[in-house]
């Protein structure tokens, strides 16, 4: 993997716009506002994948990078059928999504909500059924996620100080 | 009369009930005194007439407020309803022109694919091609016109070297774009930094007749700064690139670099060309130049930007330019030092609210 861990910590923090997967035990951390990350396993061939999206769809603006939902669910697909993962076989756990930034006015064009629509519709179309959830609200998760067992434990965190401009 | 009509309908009710009360009263009495039947009935009657009177009353009374307020609700709700309508239709416009704006990219990135050869060869081929005849001709150079090579090299430096670079950003963004980018934190001499870059334009440069000069703030101090040093030092290539690129002869490149204490400000400015305002929206898109066409002068697939665009990101950082046609253009990036904590425990702190949840 390409990953470098930073720090003595054993767990790897999963930066926003990046993305893992591994066919080994790996402790995966990472924290959500209006981002979402789904998780894929594959319990045939043990391997679990995990993304951190910002934004439901690339406009052709910057990189086709997966700041994005439609491309980081793509390129996890990718990246879990190179290591012999079937699409067939894959479970999807949704995490994040909140409102944070949104005017409550207006809910249904918040990014968190936008976000979550993007990836029940997705995994929908490619025929992931979805085993667990947890998405809404307003509050921050932080979720750690075990690739090798599929399991996911998450807190509910309490916005610190909110800034609109990183909290994209 | 008059008085009755000012009294408030509760007073009035009780006044009927009051009457009422009183027939009944009678009523029971003359039942008791063994009366004569029809006057007992005529008594109902009276009775009757007014409950009756009671019910219009009171019927009137609703209209006037329960119903009056009633329509009053509705129409603020159905006020409230328009301006959500409103609001959505607003929305539904601006999705509108997103459509047609993505669409616009879409046949954009059709006729770019049509052109992903051609490109190719132009950027990757015709360095080869070029160096590869270069070198030809310095093994058929005679003894006596050595200083033909000179020349011959420097060409083909100036070909390699842009190859190089291109090479760097494709890269970058490649490892961008497989989501296998994160920021790798140390501490910088940002001024050595600096100097290694422009060194690595020193030919560029010369080539152009421009001159890049350093303007910083903390002369002869080495500042430092925990960034990533690899991002940072292509971040300002690109920067510098661009303004070479786009600087007119004989002018020069300034790079100011201004650090306090929390972030570190760095501007790279060229007094060249400028950014036409057409072009000003597209600056960081991918594969964009500010010249159509393929034949360009100038090359580049134009992935530069859209690579500081996403190293910024990650970096949290921000960048920005202004612009003025034929005067030149700054482009200024602000970069935030990165604290002990990961971004988002630092957005979010560590309350915890609930217990840990398993799925």
């Amino acid at each position: 993997m390409n990953h470098i861990n930073i720090g003595i910590s054993k767990h790897i923090y999963l930066y926003p716009s990046t993305l893992f997967a591994s066919k080994d035990k790996k402790e995966i951390h990472t924290v959500l506002g209006s981002c979402i990350s789904i998780c894929l396993f594959d319990p045939v061939n043990n391997i679990g994948g995990i993304n951190h999206y910002m934004l439901p769809i690339w406009n052709g603006e910057g990189l086709a990078s997966p700041k994005y939902g439609n491309i980081a669910l793509e390129k996890l697909l990718e990246k879990m059928g190179n290591l012999g993962a079937q699409t067939n076989n894959l479970k999807a756990k949704i995490f994040g999504g909140a409102e944070i930034l949104s005017n409550p006015g207006n809910r249904k064009f918040s990014v968190g909500f936008k976000n979550t629509i993007l990836a029940t519709e997705y995994l929908e179309k490619l025929r992931i059924p979805i085993i667990a959830r947890s998405t809404g609200g307003n509050l921050g998760r932080k979720i750690i996620y075990d690739t090798s067992t599929n399991e996911i434990i998450q807190r509910f965190i309490k916005p610190n100080k909110i800034n609109d401009e990183q909290l994209k | 009369m008059d008085k009755r009509k000012l009294s408030s309908t509760k007073d009035r009710a009780a006044h009927r009930i009051k009457i009422i009360r009183g027939h009944l009263n009678k009523i029971e009495k003359m039942i008791v005194d063994d009366e004569y039947c029809v006057d007992i009935v005529h008594q109902s009657r009276a009775v009757q007439s007014a409950l009756k009177k009671l019910d219009l009353l009171l019927i009137e009374d609703h209209l006037n407020h329960c119903v009056v307020h009633q329509i009053k609700n509705n129409e603020e709700e159905i006020k409230y309803l328009r301006q959500k309508n409103e609001l959505d239709q607003q929305q539904i416009k601006s999705l509108n022109t997103l459509i047609a704006e993505l669409s616009k990219r879409l046949s954009d990135s059709e006729s770019l694919k049509s052109h992903f050869i051609s490109n190719i060869s132009n950027e990757l081929v015709n360095p080869f091609t070029s160096v590869l005849a270069l070198t030809e001709n310095i093994l058929n150079v005679d003894k006596e016109n050595w200083k033909k090579v000179i020349s011959m090299i420097s060409l083909m430096h100036t070909e390699v070297f842009n190859l190089d670079f291109q090479l760097k950003n494709i890269f970058a963004a490649a490892k961008f774009e497989a989501g296998e980018t994160i920021p790798e934190i140390s501490l910088v001499n940002i001024d050595q930094c600096i100097i290694d870059t422009i060194k690595y334009f020193k030919y560029e440069a010369r080539r152009k007749k421009v001159s890049i000069k350093c303007l910083s703030q903390h002369e002869n101090i080495p500042v430092y700064f925990k960034t990533d040093k690899e991002k940072f030092e292509l971040l300002i290539s690109n920067l510098i690139s661009n303004a070479i690129k786009f600087s007119y002869p004989q002018s020069e490149v300034l790079i100011k670099i201004n650090i306090s204490e929390k972030e570190l400000i760095t501007e790279v400015v060229d007094f060249g060309e400028g950014i036409s305002q057409k072009n000003q929206k597209v600056v960081f898109d991918r594969f964009k130049r500010s010249e159509d066409g393929i034949s360009s002068i100038n090359r580049g697939h134009g992935l530069g930007l859209s690579v500081n665009k996403a190293i910024i990101d990650i970096l949290n950082g921000k960048i920005s330019f202004t612009t003025e046609l034929e005067k030149g253009t700054t482009f200024k990036i602000m970069i935030p030092e990165p604290s002990e904590k990961t971004k988002g425990e630092e957005l979010f702190g560590e309350d915890i609210f609930f217990k840990e949840e398993k799925f």
